[in-house]
């Protein structure tokens, strides 16, 4: 631990220009949930904030390390009540922790140093700090704690930041400051960034739009213009918008029936459907998984095992036979999409399944062209893209689970849901770190300063990918409940 | 691709009518003489040009079932088009469109566009609905009527162009309040260098009369 804080200090060179923002947000360091936050944090506070290391760095040693970045978060995340609000304010919280990053801006490779070492796997570089520029997944864990926080305050702000680097962290970083300043300590107003009547969908619309809009002013002069990838447009393509939308009236419609149904009854009825329901309601809110287990399943296989198995869980509560003949249709298409982290990770006899069914796709040639391809803008764009797909496939998947509830009735466990969540995120952030890692070796004679806003791109859209999908998640919320009510009600159907 | 508008279609019917096929060859210009059942809604998109001006048209191809109409009715809501579909080839197919069109007035807004679609054209042999009783029941319930094929193709691109032909009549003539986004209309993103034109946000109906 010494050493590496020793690395660390030695490697940042810029020392808090701001001193007065440490001060303001002190306090909601302590506030921070979200493990992954520390071992960006810790190179950021060191240099100015010594009396704080002791206790930070000991955090950090559990958290450091493989997916427990993701992992932690997610739960963290799943455990409250509406994913966006939660990440809105856990992402300002760490882009308070991170102001001075965002004006002294450490690298993404130099904030590795750190990471390096505690990466057991890693260890053998620990003694050369000074080279780990250029190396690809010590760079990304780095990396990784800065981004992950950023993601819906991006979409809040209302500035777009989808392609931007480390400027725009700079930009969150002073809009958050202004926020603080209104004298704000307790997050509520930050978290109307997020635009409270509007929908995630009108969220991501906007963001769409916006890319349109630029895309559509830089054709003229940028010739480049084909390999630029933008997410949002690419999200909408592949009907992720559309799906969200749909998703979105039938929860909205299930939500206002359920309040209807509750306005009717009386008494113990009342007193025992609202149980009933708080006991849905708390499933969707407690959905945790342990920490340490997920970085030991770093491996395909336990992920394979895993995605399956929620599949499973969740076709097997499908009761007409048809609908369970569509799903799978539904499922499949989505599998093809999980194949592309599959070949990325290099698990074929794993998935083999998933494979066969997508390699007719032309996705696959995509993947496989982004593998050996020599520009890294090719590797950027093939990483937006599969992450735009990976995302809209999971909200078809949430909407299309949506609409087997509400028609067949059937009971549906929550649990399988959220595993289903989980693993979801899981892989967004694996793919996201695939391909980074790929990027890095693409753009390896490149400068840091073209190679780490493409890095940046991707960790920010890999993390909105994940909030989209938990989002998407809470909107099943209403649909189980009318489900259990109407399932109640008809006890002899069914 | 930067677009003028959005118009919010949605295509209902009875089950195997041959919406999703209409849908189909409207957007990737093929045919699929086989479908899956479609399950509560699935989406297509195709930009068109009327008037010289980009327009989105995002498409809701909803399930045709009985027992879906509960989930898919929620989505009539907010489309600034319709095409009711129904199968030449089988009286009682049309013998539902009233009931299809009440639910449909029923759960959208009243100005919406609805197009009645007299599907599988190339199958004259087996025709059982004649041409002029589709366009009695359009002109009697105010739709606009085409007979089409998605299997040739023929007057598919026209059903969903002349749909949006008079939806964009209707934005012109002020019917439509472009900037209530329940009316299934949106506004593209606007170019900053054509800004001064549009007036900004807030001038959205003005600018319909203003270009004209």
């Amino acid at each position: 631990m010494s050493d590496s804080e020793a690395a660390a200090e030695k490697q940042d060179p810029s020392p808090a220009e701001t001193p007065g923002y440490s001060t303001d947000v002190a306090p909601t360091r302590k506030a921070r949930r979200r493990p992954d936050a520390v071992p960006v944090a810790e190179a950021e506070e060191r240099p100015k904030v010594e009396e704080q290391l002791p206790k930070t760095s000991s955090d950090s040693t559990v958290a450091q390390g493989g997916w427990g970045y993701w992992g932690s978060w997610g739960k963290s995340i799943l455990s409250t009540a509406t994913a966006t609000v939660a990440t809105v304010g856990q992402g300002l919280t760490q882009v308070i922790e991170k102001a001075e990053t965002s004006l002294g801006i450490p690298s993404p490779t130099e904030l590795s140093a750190q990471v390096e070492e505690e990466h057991k796997q890693q260890a053998e570089a620990s003694s050369e700090t000074d080279k780990a520029t250029g190396d690809g997944p010590s760079a990304i864990g780095g990396a990784m704690g800065m981004l992950t926080s950023l993601s819906s305050v991006v979409q809040s702000t209302g500035k777009t930041v989808i392609t931007g680097g480390l400027d725009a962290l700079e930009f969150i970083g002073k809009k958050t400051m202004d926020v603080i300043a209104e004298g704000d300590p307790g997050f509520k107003k930050t978290k109307g960034l997020m635009i409270r009547n509007s929908t995630l969908s009108q969220v991501l619309r906007e963001a769409k739009e916006r890319e349109e809009l630029q895309t559509a002013e830089t054709e003229s002069s940028d010739s480049e213009k084909k390999v630029v990838a933008h997410y949002g447009m690419l999200f909408d393509e592949f009907q992720g918008l559309s799906h969200l939308e749909a998703l979105e009236i039938l929860s909205r419609e299930s939500e206002s029936k359920v309040k209807s149904v509750l306005t009717t009854l009386s008494g113990d009825e009342l007193v025992q459907l609202r149980d009933e329901l708080e006991n849905i309601k708390e499933a969707f809110s407690l959905v945790e998984f342990d920490d340490e287990e997920v970085e030991e399943k770093k491996d395909g296989t336990e992920f394979d095992r895993e995605l399956m198995k929620a599949l499973e869980g969740l076709s097997v509560s499908t009761t007409a036979d048809k609908l369970n003949k569509v799903s799978r249709k539904t499922v499949r298409r989505f599998a093809r999409v999980f194949s592309v982290v599959s070949v990325l990770r290099i698990q074929f006899p794993v998935v083999h399944i998933l494979i066969f069914l997508y390699m007719s796709s032309p996705l696959f040639l995509h993947s496989c062209v982004f593998v050996c391809a020599k520009s890294h803008q090719e590797v950027h764009a093939a990483a937006i893209r599969s992450l735009a797909e990976l995302t809209a496939r999971s909200i078809e998947l949430f909407h299309k689970l949506a609409e087997m509830i509400l028609f067949s009735g059937g009971r549906t466990e929550t649990s399988a849901l959220s595993q289903l969540t989980v693993v979801l995120c899981k892989e967004i952030s694996l793919l996201s770190k695939k391909f980074t890692s790929c990027l890095t070796t693409a753009g390896s004679t490149e400068k840091g300063d073209v190679l780490n806003p493409l890095i940046t791109g991707v960790f920010l859209e890999a993390s909105n990918s994940a909030s989209y999908i938990q989002d998407a998640f809470q909107l099943l919320m209403p649909i189980l409940e009318i489900s259990h009510i109407q399932r109640r009600a008809e006890p002899t159907q069914q | 691709m930067a677009y003028a508008y959005l118009f919010k279609y949605i295509i209902i019917g009875d089950t195997g009518v041959g919406k999703s096929c209409l849908l189909l060859q409207f957007t990737d210009k093929r045919f699929q003489p086989v479908h899956d059942l479609t399950i509560g809604v699935e989406f297509g998109a195709r930009m068109i040009t009327i008037d010289g001006k980009q327009i989105k048209l995002q498409i809701w191809d909803t399930a045709g079932q009985e027992s879906f109409r509960s989930i898919t009715r929620s989505y009539y809501r907010g489309a600034a088009g319709a095409l009711l579909v129904y199968d030449i080839t089988r009286r009682d197919t049309f013998n539902h469109l009233t009931t299809w069109l009440e639910d449909a007035r029923q759960h959208s807004n009243s100005n919406m566009v609805i197009m009645l679609i007299g599907n599988k054209s190339d199958l004259e042999s087996r025709r059982e609905v004649k041409k002029e009783e589709g366009e009695a029941f359009a002109r009697e319930h105010g739709l606009i009527f085409m007979e089409t094929s998605a299997k040739t193709a023929s007057n598919v691109e026209e059903a969903f162009i002349n749909t949006a032909k008079e939806i964009y009549e209707k934005i012109q003539e002020g019917v439509f309040d472009i900037n209530n986004e329940a009316n299934g209309i949106k506004i593209g993103p606007q170019h900053p260098t054509t800004n001064s034109t549009l007036t900004g946000s807030q001038g959205g109906q003005q600018a319909g009369g203003g270009c004209c």
